[in-house]
């Protein structure tokens, strides 16, 4: 758990170092001053660097200090909801176009539902996926002019 | 101020296809709004979709009603469940909780939301002063001057993160770091689109506004969802007796022109707006020791003040194109991406739009009052839907939401992976707001700065050349300063406990 606290700095840390080494692989302009789109990046990369350190070290200071939220992230069903509703989006990702905007959307819509408020309440779950699948379907595709698949 | 264009905009705003967004907005504003943990950023964040297909007029009057719902419906949950929505909202629970806590809900519901109205009236004729001067004002600025507006913007909103500032200036790095990606407008030249065709336009700031808002802060309140409250209030009547109003008259009115001001600050939004009224009228009371207990008074300034500040919060967006807050910063998000560019240019070009706007929160106002206090009945049962019915409903909006952005699935992932960033950043505490308002700005910021170095021949005493730029720079330093005077200040007089609440939720 301490060591949670400090994967945002790493993480921070690893992305100035990527985006300060792309800044400066960045192709030079035909147009007007050659380094022209390069300043901007490479500036912000390097500050960015500079203050991820910061962070990593205030962070690595207090590291035994407790977080609250890294405690609750991780104990109950906390952490089996974020995977779920995570995993739950990716397949919703991969069925939307095969299947067409109702069908997915019951799925997705009715696994969450019956994921995070319990199978208990199957009832309130099922008439709620099905009526909101198509009030969603109805208010976007027929009165708001969205193509849906 | 142009008696015509007014009267043109209030023309266009009594068109009843528009005074039907302005109640619908305000309502579905109200119940994203009442949903704990949830506040006015991703009420617009969520709702944006509804406004595709609607001319910028009708969306940005909607998108303006959303907004102020969201503040009214912050306040009902702060009131009745001692879960504010957001930052704005946590002054309320201060007193309207234990006013409803006392048997006084339907009061304290009342005066929150005539407060808020008159509140909210107040700020509409700042507003009308205010706007044009300002527009016409802004537009003498050139690109140098520009780039320190945007410059002093993103310093102020960092510098208000108290006792996070390192934190808040990675989250406006990150937001200027994601605003790169794509093609450079001024030479054609790609950057850091990895090849992907689909990257060349730039990651779309409404796919990263919607996935930090919305889904993260749903997977956020995952962390509380089995621990939320039951708790059935009785709400009686809703209205308030002649003495509580005699003791927030005052209050009310004093706390409306100072919402406004605040909000019209870039920066600093209705969160700082209503602790300051709050601490203010605490200060001045002949009822101090009342103040904590119930205190009508100590209700209704709040509340007076944190709508007229997310009033005065449109001023810097209309008139400059320049977002203050967070909320402010998702709206100019979805305006533009309606082709509507608010700026300077928008009172000369299109006064209808801007005069329009200003009429309807008139009106806006009044339903939202009507609503609140009408249909309460409504509301707490709305509020008594479990939050686990809900969240799962703000997650299929955000998706539809970003599918209807560029109808492309590939926009899901990056949903997905802003919405778990989203996450870490609030189990981190890393304020948001600096992410989005830089993300947003972030373009225009780069391409001013370098047309300022440009128009200069490479030098940077283009932004020390006019009194303008020069007041900007100041002000910024300034502002980077604010928090070492604050900690002086504090270690002088330790510093009540109210302020220091709303330093931690900003």
């Amino acid at each position: 758990m301490k060591t949670l606290k400090l994967i945002m700095p790493i993480g921070l840390i690893i992305f100035s170092v990527v985006f300060l080494f792309a800044s400066l692989n960045l192709p030079k302009a035909n147009l007007g001053n050659p380094y022209g789109p390069i300043y901007f990046p490479l500036g912000l990369s390097i500050l960015m660097l500079i203050f991820s350190v910061i962070f990593f070290i205030q962070e690595f200071k207090k590291i035994n200090e407790p977080n609250n939220d890294i405690r609750l992230m991780l104990s109950g069903r906390t952490p089996k909801l974020i995977l779920f509703t995570i995993a739950a989006g990716l397949v919703y990702a991969f069925l939307f176009e095969p299947l067409g905007f109702l069908y997915s959307t019951m799925i997705f819509l009715g696994a969450l539902l019956f994921f995070i408020n319990g199978s208990k309440k199957w009832l309130v779950n099922i008439i709620v996926t099905v009526s909101f699948s198509f009030i969603s379907w109805y208010a976007f595709s027929q009165l708001l002019g969205v193509s849906l698949p | 101020m142009d008696i015509s264009s007014f009267l043109d905009g209030l023309s266009i705003a009594v068109q009843p296809i528009n005074i039907l967004w302005i109640i619908v907005g305000g309502f579905l504003g109200t119940i994203v709004g009442m949903l704990p943990g949830l506040g006015p950023a991703t009420a617009v964040a969520v709702l944006i979709p509804v406004t595709f297909g609607m001319n910028p007029v009708s969306a940005i009057i909607l998108m303006a009603a959303i907004y102020y719902g969201a503040m009214y419906g912050g306040s009902r949950s702060s009131i009745l469940l001692n879960t504010p929505g957001d930052g704005s909202a946590i002054a309320a629970t201060f007193d309207g909780y234990p006013m409803a806590k006392k048997g006084q809900a339907g009061e304290a519901l009342a005066i929150s939301a005539v407060a808020s109205f008159i509140g909210g009236l107040i700020a509409v004729v700042g507003f009308i002063f205010l706007a044009e001067p300002l527009a016409n004002f802004a537009l003498k600025f050139g690109p140098a001057e520009y780039f320190l507006l945007m410059l002093l913007t993103l310093s102020a909103i960092v510098a208000l993160s108290i006792g996070k500032m390192v934190k808040g200036f990675l989250a406006m790095m990150v937001g200027l770091a994601l605003s790169t990606v794509g093609i450079d407008t001024q030479t054609g030249v790609y950057r850091f689109t990895m090849d992907i065709p689909h990257l060349s336009e730039g990651i779309d700031f409404l796919i990263v506004i919607i996935g930090v808002y919305a889904i993260g802060e749903v997977l956020y309140n995952f962390l509380n969802i089995d621990k939320q409250k039951k708790e059935k209030k009785k709400v009686g009547k809703v209205w308030f007796t002649k003495e509580q109003w005699k003791r927030s008259k005052w209050p009310i009115l004093r706390s409306g022109p100072l919402g406004f001001i605040i909000g019209v600050l870039p920066g600093a939004g209705g969160s700082i707006a209503s602790m300051i009224s709050y601490t203010s009228e605490k200060q001045i009371s002949k009822r101090t020791e009342e103040f904590g207990e119930g205190a009508v008074e100590g209700l209704a300034a709040p509340e007076s003040s944190n709508n007229a500040a997310s009033v005065g919060a449109m001023i810097p967006l209309l008139t400059m194109g320049i977002p203050g807050s967070g909320t402010t910063a998702v709206m100019l998000g979805a305006l533009i991406m309606l082709g509507l560019r608010p700026g300077p240019l928008l009172f000369e070009q299109q006064p209808e739009t801007a005069w329009a706007l200003i009429n309807s929160m008139f009106i806006g106002n009044l339903a939202l009052v009507i609503i609140n206090i009408a249909l309460v009945g409504l509301l707490v049962k709305i509020l008594d839907t479990p939050a686990k019915v809900l969240y799962p409903i703000i997650v299929l909006l955000a998706f539809i939401g970003t599918y209807t952005l560029s109808y492309s699935v590939i926009d899901f992932f990056l949903l997905l992976i802003f919405g778990l960033f989203g996450l870490m950043m609030k189990v981190m505490d890393i304020p948001i707001a600096p992410l989005v308002l830089a993300l947003i700005v972030g373009t225009d910021m780069e391409q001013n700065f370098r047309m300022a170095v440009l128009s200069s021949n490479g030098s940077l005493g283009v932004f020390f050349s006019s009194g303008v730029s020069i007041g900007l720079v100041i002000l910024t330093v300034l502002s980077l300063c604010y928090p070492l005077i604050v900690k002086l200040a504090k270690r002088k007089k330790n510093m009540s406990e109210d302020e220091d609440q709303v330093y931690k939720s900003s």
